[in-house]
């Protein structure tokens, strides 16, 4: 990715013991962070990677007692936000270019289903094309509001925005997501 | 109550953020409206579904990626497992590929653990701690792997706390 590859200081022992329980204990978090950005498993390792080397260089910037995991989801949200900019674009998603939810081909209406077998089966593979439809930004709110579960605040925080911003920017991404999903009812009753 | 609750608010309310009148509103009115009632329905089903994509999704952490983390620390240049990751990009990860990666890492001179960067782990700890014992646990992570905070050992508070003011322009 764009993070420059200059020399780095060798690591003092507690820098390098920092940054073993960093990986060791948030790298499975932040992998899946970046994967969910990026959509794709190239991009996530190097994002990853660009990540944990972030941390390394600036340590002693974290504070003891606050979440590591904020602090690291923002350093790999400003990383993806660069990345985003500089290829002034998107990733390579893995998943097919193909938006249409083809596959829906379940008989109850969505909105008298309870939560179950339909959401693992039906929805998920819609939603995860849906994802990748929204802007950087967009994504980013949804998973960090609907998938990682922080509240508007900490959202706020990591992306270093307003509230107003996060909230409104969660309801564009979720109108669009809801559209989808209410494609694939209609296609449902047909 | 005649107006429909909007798709807007009724996000806000799926998470938990709408201020306690406004999250007493809604409840009364979808207690009493199907409509608004299948509106919410529907926005509840979306987070669920999204949670549960990400979770049937779910991968491990690559050791690929601590790997090359360590090899460019250890050099300038970008170093074997930093090439090799560059090289496995087109590929999306040949499982054959890493597999003999992984186990080329393991034979190496790279995980032998004098060549490890290490601190013995009983001093880290103990510094975690002692620090925890005077610092809340702040983690907002449910997973108990995730519950406990990183802290940053031998480095007295009032240090960290000037570091913070400029984690920016660090981090950034
Ligand atoms: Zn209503």
């Amino acid at each position: 990715m764009g993070e420059p590859r200059t020399p780095l200081e060798p690591p003092t022992p507690e820098q390098a013991a920092f940054l073993e329980r960093a990986m060791t204990q948030y790298g499975k978090a932040t992998y899946n962070f970046a994967y969910r950005l990026t959509g794709n498993e190239a991009d996530a390792r190097d994002l990853t990677q660009d990540a944990f080397v972030r941390v390394y260089r600036a340590w002693r910037s974290f504070s003891p007692g606050t979440s590591f995991l904020s602090w690291i989801y923002r350093i790999v949200t400003n990383l993806y936000r660069d990345e985003l900019r500089r290829r002034k674009g998107r990733f390579q998603e893995e998943i097919p270019e193909d938006n249409a939810p083809q596959e829906f081909g379940g008989q109850r209406p969505l909105a008298v289903t309870p939560i179950d077998d339909f959401v693992d089966r039906q929805l998920s593979e819609p939603l995860s094309k849906a994802l990748a439809q929204l802007s950087g930004d967009q994504r980013q709110v949804v998973v960090l509001a609907d998938i990682e579960e922080y509240s508007y605040q900490e959202i706020a925080e990591i992306m270093g925005c307003s509230i107003g911003t996060v909230r409104s920017r969660l309801h564009r991404a979720r109108a669009l997501l809801r559209r989808l999903v209410e494609r694939a009812q209609a296609q449902q009753e047909r | 109550m005649n107006d429909h609750l909007s798709n807007d608010l009724l996000v806000d309310f799926v998470h938990r953020e709408l201020s306690p009148a406004d999250d007493a509103m809604a409840h009364a009115h979808l207690a009493g409206c199907v409509a608004c009632r299948e509106a919410y329905e529907l926005e509840a089903t979306l987070t669920e579904a999204l949670r549960s994509a990400a979770k049937a999704d779910e991968r491990e952490f690559p050791s690929l990626v601590s790997a090359a983390v360590w090899d460019r620390i250890r050099h300038a240049e970008p170093g074997p497992f930093a090439k090799l990751a560059a090289w496995l990009r087109p590929a999306y990860a040949l499982p054959v590929a890493a597999a003999v990666l992984i186990g080329g890492f393991f034979v190496s001179p790279l995980a032998h653990p004098a060549a490890h960067p290490t601190i013995a782990a009983s001093y880290y700890l103990e510094a975690h701690a002692a620090q925890s014992a005077i610092t809340p646990l702040s983690e907002r992570s449910s997973s108990p792997a995730l519950e406990t905070s990183m802290i940053a050992p031998g480095s007295p508070r009032g240090q960290d706390d000037g570091a913070a003011a400029g984690a920016v322009d660090v981090v950034r």
